[in-house]
C-alpha cells in the first residue's frame, strides 16, 4: 500500500493509454515517454502496460506500507528514500513505514515510479491512465490518496538501460496531411533554428514560440482526425504538437507530424527547451 | 469527387471523401466507416469519422501502408457510388427541457419569441457529424438558419453535464461538466457518456438526432 502523504505537482497515474475510443472522442492517454514508463515497469518486474505514477515536477511525499520493489526512470528525478537518494532505472527494495520525498524532476519533464505488481485502479475503458476529463473523473494526484497494488507482474526485478535522450537533437518529423499546402518559407521556418516550448505545454499539447510559421491557410477548415504528434499551425503561426491528452479531431492544418519513436524524445523538452524539427520521411 | 487517401503521421491513413460540411458528404462519411469497420482489416485498429473526412489507425507492425491504401480506395470508391446500401445511423430521441439560462438571450439575438426558438431547434432532425472536443460530445447539425449566432465572446467555466446548446450551424449536449463557450437553450437527463457503460457514448457518428421538448 502506497500512502500519499504530500501530493506531488501534476502526478498522474499512466499506463499505456487507452487506443481504440478515438471515435467517440477519448483520447489515447498513457505515459508522454511510453519507453521510459515500459523501463520503470520491467525494471521492478512488472508488464510493460503496469500502472505507475507520472511525475511532472516533484514536490511530494510517499509513504509505503508492506515490503515491496520500487524504481524509478524517466527524466531524473531527486528523490530520497530516508537519507539516501534513489537511483534511476535499479529496482529498490522499500520497507514498511518508509518514506519517499520526490524532491524535483530535472534534466527532462516526465519521471516514472513503477511499484512493484502496479498500481491496482479499475479500469476504465481498457486503461488506468488518468485523464483529466471530468466525463471520467480523472484527477491529479492528491494528499491522501491511498493505492493498493495489483499483480501485473511477469518476472523479476533487475536493473534495465537508462533511457535517456540528448537534449539537442533534432526531434525527427514526417510530411503532414496539410504538408503541400504550407509554402517553402513556412517549412523553411518549422525546419529551422528551432523553436522554445512554452511554459503553457502540457499533456494535451506542446506549445512553441520563437518563430512563426505563417500561412494562409482557412481557419474555417473543417475538424478532422488527428493523430499522436501532430505538428498543428493555427493562423497565429505558434505551431502546437497534440500530445497523448490531445483532441481527438481538430480543424487547425497540420503541416508535419512528429515520428512515433521520437514522442518521448520530445515529451522530455521542458518548457523553456529548444527544439529543432528535421524531416525524416 | 474521388476520395484522397494521405498519411496521418505513420500509424494513420486520412481519406477525404468531400470538400464540403453538408448531410450529403456525412452519410458517405459514416457509409464508408460502417463499410471499412465491416471489412475487419488485419493490423486496423480504429476508424474515426469526422465531417468530410474519416481516419484509418493500424498497427505498423501488422499491416502495410500501401496494401491498405490499396484496400481502403476500392472500398470507398464502391461506397461513395451507392452510399445509401450500407444503411443509416439509428434515430436517437433527446427529452430536453428548455431552461437553458441563454434561453432569453438568444431569443434577443436572433430576433425571436423564446417559444420560437423551442420551436426551431425542436423541430429538425440532426445528424451526428463527428464527436470529440470532449468524450462522448457529438456536433449535431445543421440548426435552423434563423439560430445561427456565433459563440459566446467569454467562455463559461462550467457549463452543466446534460447542457443543451447551440453555436454557429450547430447543437449539441454536454457530456460532463465542463468549460464551454456555446448558448445554453435547455437540459437534458440522458447520461450522454458513461464510460462504465457499453457502449460509453450514447450518440455515435452518422445517427440522427431529435430534440423533444418536456415539461420544464
Amino acid at each position: 500500500m502506497i500512502t500519499v502523504v504530500k501530493a506531488p505537482f501534476a502526478a498522474t497515474v499512466q499506463d499505456l493509454g487507452r487506443p481504440g475510443y478515438r471515435a467517440i472522442g477519448v483520447p489515447l492517454s498513457g505515459g508522454m515517454d511510453r519507453d521510459a514508463l515500459i523501463a520503470t515497469n520491467v525494471c521492478v518486474g512488472n508488464a510493460p502496460g503496469a500502472a505507475a505514477l507520472e511525475l511532472a515536477l516533484g514536490g511530494g511525499e510517499l509513504r509505503f506500507d508492506g515490503e515491496t520493489v520500487i524504481a524509478i526512470g524517466g527524466a531524473q528525478l531527486l528523490a530520497m528514500l530516508g537519507d539516501r537518494a534513489v537511483p534511476s532505472w535499479v529496482p529498490i527494495p522499500v520497507h514498511t513505514g518508509e518514506t519517499m520525498r520526490i524532491e524535483r524532476v530535472t534534466d527532462g519533464q516526465f519521471a516514472y515510479l513503477a511499484i512493484h505488481g502496479g498500481l491496482d485502479l479499475p479500469l476504465v475503458l481498457g486503461s488506468r491512465s488518468t485523464m483529466l476529463s471530468a466525463a471520467f473523473g480523472g484527477r491529479l494526484l492528491r494528499t491522501g490518496d491511498v493505492f493498493t497494488t495489483a499483480n501485473d507482474v511477469v518476472g523479476g526485478p533487475g536493473p534495465v538501460p537508462s533511457v535517456t535522450y540528448d537534449a539537442s537533437a533534432p526531434i525527427p518529423v514526417v510530411r503532414g496531411p496539410q504538408a503541400a499546402e504550407f509554402s517553402d518559407d513556412a517549412w523553411h521556418v518549422l525546419l529551422g533554428r528551432g523553436f522554445r516550448v512554452s511554459s503553457s505545454s502540457n499533456r494535451i499539447g506542446y506549445r512553441f514560440e520563437g518563430a512563426s510559421i505563417v500561412h494562409s491557410i482557412p481557419s474555417d477548415r473543417p475538424s478532422e482526425p488527428t493523430c499522436l504528434g501532430a505538428i498543428q499551425v493555427p493562423s497565429g503561426g505558434a505551431p502546437i504538437v497534440l500530445m497523448n491528452d490531445g483532441p481527438t479531431v481538430g480543424g487547425y492544418p497540420k503541416i508535419a507530424v512528429v515520428r512515433e519513436h521520437a514522442l518521448g524524445m520530445l515529451a522530455q523538452r521542458a518548457p523553456g527547451s529548444i527544439v529543432r524539427f528535421v524531416l525524416d520521411d | 469527387m474521388t476520395p484522397t487517401i494521405v498519411p496521418l503521421g505513420e500509424s494513420a491513413l486520412l481519406v477525404t471523401l468531400g470538400d464540403r460540411v453538408d448531410r450529403e458528404t456525412a452519410v458517405q462519411v459514416h457509409a464508408a466507416t460502417a463499410a471499412l469497420r465491416a471489412a475487419a482489416m488485419p493490423g486496423v485498429d480504429e476508424i474515426v469519422p469526422a465531417y468530410t473526412t474519416l481516419a484509418v489507425y493500424f498497427d505498423r507492425a501488422l499491416t502495410l501502408r500501401a496494401l491498405l491504401e490499396r484496400t481502403i480506395t476500392q472500398i470507398v470508391v464502391d461506397v461513395m457510388r451507392t452510399p445509401a446500401a450500407f444503411g443509416g445511423g439509428r434515430l436517437i430521441e433527446v427529452p430536453t427541457r428548455y431552461d437553458g439560462v441563454d434561453l432569453e438571450e438568444v431569443a434577443r439575438s436572433t430576433g425571436l419569441d423564446v417559444a420560437d426558438v423551442i420551436a426551431r431547434h425542436a423541430e429538425r432532425t440532426y445528424t451526428a457529424y463527428v464527436l470529440g472536443f470532449a468524450p462522448g460530445f457529438a456536433y449535431l447539425g445543421d440548426v435552423h438558419p434563423a439560430l445561427e449566432i456565433p459563440r459566446r465572446a467569454t467562455p463559461r467555466i462550467r457549463v452543466p453535464a446534460g447542457a443543451v446548446a447551440i453555436a454557429g450551424t450547430k447543437t449539441a449536449v454536454y457530456p460532463a461538466e465542463m468549460p464551454g463557450g456555446w448558448h445554453l437553450i435547455g437540459t437534458t437527463a440522458l447520461v450522454m457518456f458513461d464510460p462504465q457503460r457499453n457502449p460509453p457514448a450514447l450518440l455515435a457518428a452518422g445517427d440522427e438526432v431529435r430534440f423533444v421538448p418536456v415539461p420544464s
